[in-house]
């Protein structure tokens, strides 16, 4: 016989106690498990939206003149001749060490033009690749259709209002007629006052054949660090300010620490509940076996003796408790997650997550059978056998 | 030879601001090999002295030296281990582990030993066979006669083969011919050369003994 069949014995014999205690902990261990993995899911699910829709980074021409704003980077002045970026400066993007992480190139060259339609007025106007531009842009709605021939205009919905002109109506802009294929629904940016046309029309109507005022480009960063991105960009385009938009980061960044912190908070709470049912369930077990520590005292049993026993119960306990928690965590985050997130997210099965579940309700299981342990370990025999 | 050397031990239980004085100054040898009954009405005392020379329970004064050791001189730990080579207890109210076979209980002394599985086994079946059981070794304690129940406790008290086998009231639960048994029993253990102390209140137990020590009202009275 060994000090572990003692504590195999007693759990046979006190099932229903030890299903409570595995069930406490392994509810606690389910509900951190399953944050954490809806949590990660939902990090990569942002991540990957926000690589995807919408640029960034952004490359502008080195420039020091008035700049005029669009969306939110800084343009060099539209109203004056600067050094623009050229057409021949797309490839070398491509030529990149992580050129791989590059999704979307979407050059564009802006100026300023006098537009006419039923009502007129100065704007800005656009060049844009639009294939490049949907795909990086899918939240735009479009009334109509984006323009897919020559001699088509997109129309931002507040320009639309100015010049009083619908899908379909004629357009002159800068004594050059266009039909409006389509008008953007409100976006609540700049882009509702915006003139999109295709790239090589807007070099046309600027007389700036082959230039860019800026290029935008989406990244995917999920693992890649987009300061990297930004430094080899930088290297093969010398003469242009490439930036990423922090912005966008810092709001990735604040968003998953928010979700990391309510988990973390909720995840102590359940912990700290499933570590008061192992201590109270303990308690109560050396309680009851009070006599039978005394035995276990009187016949020559150390104090480290019973704490083992105690101790490992507490482990073999809390070990089930954690393994059935991380599986019973890992399929409710399954199959919940795409409610939670709203979104098709992806839960990993990630065995590093398993160890940290077990370990995890080991240490609490173990942290919170500590005192318990010492308790029956500093049992008076005499008292506990009723000699007293 | 003495084996156990008791001089002045006195305890006093302070209990809710009560002051019981268990024992006053009680002064005793016992050689090694007697048989010896310590006999009082209940609340005399014996069951306490039974625990002080047992090394469970520090005398409020005076030593106590089993195999010319100083028991209370020794650690918290050190006492456990001295328990667990020197003494088998046989308790009141049998204190047989409800969950464990007769075997089992047995073997429990030998837990804490480094012996390997098969010597603990054929130890607690020896232990077994000198109490007439084997044949009932596998059963739980519920499955066992009082009587049966008491010679598993003594398998268990001489498994581990000490020297001195302390009983607390060995026959309390038992009917006569039962507790004849038991008494026959211990005294056979004697003749193998163990030293034995009982505490009893029984009279009957006095004819199977080498010598009653009486106790009354914490003192030794002859």
């Amino acid at each position: 016989m060994r000090l572990a069949d003692i504590s195999f014995n007693n759990l046979r014999r006190r099932k229903s106690k030890m299903v409570f205690v595995i069930l406490g902990l392994a509810i606690g261990v389910a509900t951190v498990v399953a944050l954490f993995s809806i949590t990660a899911a939902m990090r990569d699910d942002l991540q990957d939206k926000i690589d995807q829709f919408g640029a960034n980074i952004v490359i502008v021409p080195q420039a020091r003149e008035l700049s005029l704003s669009y969306g939110n980077i800084a343009v060099s002045g539209v109203s004056y001749d600067v050094k623009e970026l050229s057409q021949e400066d797309v490839p070398k993007i491509k030529t990149i060490a992580f050129s791989g992480n590059i999704a979307t190139i979407a050059p564009k060259l802006l100026g300023a033009v006098q537009a006419k339609g039923a009502g007129e007025s100065r704007a800005l106007l656009v060049g844009v690749d639009f294939p490049a531009e949907l795909r990086m842009k899918k939240w735009w709605e479009i009334n109509g259709a984006a323009p897919s021939r020559e001699g088509e205009i997109l129309l931002g919905s507040r320009a639309a209002g100015v010049l009083m002109s619908r899908p379909g109506d004629s357009l002159t802009i800068d004594g050059r007629k266009f039909t409006v294929s389509g008008v953007l629904k409100e976006t609540g940016s700049q882009e509702d006052s915006v003139l999109y046309v295709e790239l090589s029309a807007a070099q046309a109507l600027l007389g700036k054949p082959g230039k860019l005022s800026l290029i935008e480009v989406s990244a995917l960063c999920k693992a890649c660090p987009i300061e990297d991105i930004v430094g080899q960009l930088s290297g093969v385009l010398p003469n242009a300010k490439v930036s990423a938009l922090q912005q966008a980061w810092k709001a990735r960044r604040q968003t998953v620490d928010q979700l990391t912190n309510f988990s973390l908070a909720v995840s102590a709470v359940v912990l700290a509940i499933g570590a008061m049912i192992v201590l109270t369930t303990m308690m109560s077990s050396v309680k009851e076996r009070t006599r039978e520590i005394g035995i276990f005292r009187a016949i020559g049993f150390r104090r480290t003796h019973i704490a083992r026993i105690i101790l490992l119960e507490a482990l073999v306990v809390s070990v089930v408790g954690g393994v059935l928690g991380w599986l019973a965590g890992m399929i409710a985050s399954s199959l919940t997650a795409p409610y939670v997130a709203q979104a098709a997210v992806t839960v990993n099965w990630n065995p590093a997550l398993a160890a940290l579940a077990v370990g995890l309700s080991a240490m609490v299981g173990l942290g919170s059978s500590i005192y318990p342990a010492m308790q029956a370990a500093n049992l008076d025999p005499a008292e506990a056998l009723r000699f007293i | 030879m003495a084996l156990i050397d008791i001089r002045g031990v006195s305890k006093t239980y302070n209990s809710n601001g009560c002051v019981v004085q268990a024992l006053k100054g009680i002064d005793l040898s016992i050689d090694e090999g007697e048989l010896v009954a310590m006999m009082g009405p209940s609340g005399s005392g014996k069951s306490t002295l039974l625990s002080i020379l047992g090394a469970m329970n520090p005398p409020t004064t005076g030593t106590v030296l089993v195999d010319g050791i100083d028991l209370y001189g020794l650690s918290v730990e050190k006492r456990a281990d001295f328990r667990h080579e020197y003494i088998g207890f046989v308790f009141q109210q049998l204190q047989l582990i409800p969950y464990l076979t007769a075997v089992e209980n047995v073997l429990l002394p030998l837990a804490i030993s480094k012996r390997p599985h098969r010597e603990q086994e054929a130890m607690a079946f020896r232990a077994l066979g000198r109490v007439g059981l084997v044949d009932k070794a596998r059963r739980l304690p519920n499955q066992l006669s009082g009587g049966e129940q008491e010679r598993v406790a003594v398998a268990r008290a001489i498994v581990n083969e000490p020297p001195l086998i302390l009983a607390d009231e060995p026959t309390g639960n038992l009917d006569t011919q039962t507790g004849e048994e038991v008494m026959r029993l211990f005294q056979s253990l004697n003749e193998d050369g163990l030293t034995i102390v009982l505490a009893t209140h029984n009279p009957e137990n006095t004819r199977y003994v080498g010598r009653t020590i009486r106790i009354r009202d914490g003192r030794i009275a002859s």
